[in-house]
């Protein structure tokens, strides 16, 4: 896997933000840009450059369930691993979210641990 | 007890079970005028919203006790650990400059090498500890995204509180400037009001239900029950 890849952290709160884009440098991965609700992140997307989301589900203006369906339906984007860290912890939603097409679902509070086995996991899945 | 005494004694009582005759009276006409009105469903709701806001206070003040113990605890276990990096390298060089300062002893100098190859060799094996204390210390602030989500969560309760109390209030004030007030007041309320929850609900603050998974074991094996 490139470590160098670009990844895009969305979630609304920005101490998340921050663990998990200190928790992404701690593995390795350092090329990493924030986005604070769905909408911002469609946004950077669309701008192209991106290899990898990690995304909230609870978020203002655009949730995270709304914007992987979206990414999942823009043809431009659509292959883009998508990984899911939430505290939204019904099975309901983490059918939803498979169903829409997420590579991941780590539910909060999580560890470090959890991050790189769904990283990795993910990576193998899709042969990098 | 003198006779007057008495006497008085017995006129309060008649006075205290007239006062509540009234009392009583007067509850009745409340309640009934209440139920008339259908504000006895609006209090109702607005009580049994209370439950709920302790069940999410209690979250808060749980996670937050966890995130401070957390910090608190690694902090407590990379202490030592610098303090002793500090100590030993004062102490080596503290040899060392005693040694330059009068290198007679060839013993002792090749002792001071053997000692100070022996801390360079330990000090990485420190470090990396205390940097897993850090990131341990880091993961603790967790807390405030689960409890921003809960509080936030508690604010719309609070509103939804604030909401059917003012109902009640305004069906007993009579027309006029106050009463066009607390309409502002609630119109307002309503206008902040969250959307409806559905799929998002933010962090379980407990761990019971049929529906929800408590950890990530179980969210991974529902995955692969549905062959995700």
């Amino acid at each position: 896997m490139d470590k160098g890849m670009s990844i895009l952290v969305v979630d609304d709160f920005p101490t998340m933000r921050r663990i998990v884009r200190s928790l992404l440098k701690e593995l390795g991965f350092t090329n990493v840009e924030e986005a604070e609700d769905g909408q911002e992140a469609l946004s950077k997307l669309k701008g192209g450059g991106f290899e990898f989301v990690v995304s909230d589900w609870n978020m203002p203006n655009l949730d995270g369930l709304e914007m992987l369906k979206r990414i999942r339906a823009d043809d431009g984007m659509k292959a883009m691993p998508v990984l899911m860290v939430t505290a939204e912890a019904k099975k309901e939603n983490i059918v939803a979210a498979a169903q829409a097409g997420a590579n991941g679902y780590i539910v909060k509070p999580f560890t470090a641990a959890t991050l790189e086995e769904k990283l990795n996991k993910i990576f193998e899945k899709l042969g990098k | 007890m003198s006779g007057e005494a008495r006497q008085a004694a017995a006129q309060d009582g008649a006075h205290s079970d007239d006062l509540v005759m009234r009392i009583g009276q007067l509850t009745r006409m409340l309640r009934e005028s209440m139920r008339e009105l259908g504000l006895d469903k609006e209090v109702e709701k607005a009580a049994e919203a209370i439950p709920d806001a302790r069940a999410r206070l209690n979250y808060v003040a749980s996670m937050t006790e966890q995130a401070a113990d957390r910090a608190l605890n690694a902090v407590d276990r990379a202490q030592p650990l610098q303090n002793e990096i500090e100590a030993r390298a004062e102490s080596l060089d503290q040899q060392w400059q005693t040694w330059f300062e009068n290198p007679m002893e060839l013993n002792q100098a090749r002792q001071l090498v053997n000692d100070t190859r022996g801390y360079l060799a330990a000090v990485p094996e420190m470090t990396r500890e205390t940097s897993k204390e850090l990131l341990e210390i880091m993961m603790a602030q967790d807390f405030q995204d689960l409890t921003g989500q809960v509080i936030k969560k508690m604010m719309e309760v609070i509103l939804q509180v604030e909401n059917q109390l003012l109902q009640v209030l305004l069906e007993s004030v009579p027309d006029g400037e106050e009463r066009d007030a607390m309409k502002r007041r609630m119109a307002n309320a309503d206008s902040r009001k969250g959307e409806g929850a559905g799929l998002v609900n933010g962090p379980q603050i407990t761990a019971e239900g049929e529906d929800i998974v408590s950890n990530q074991d179980q969210v991974d094996s529902l995955l692969d029950e549905l062959g995700f």
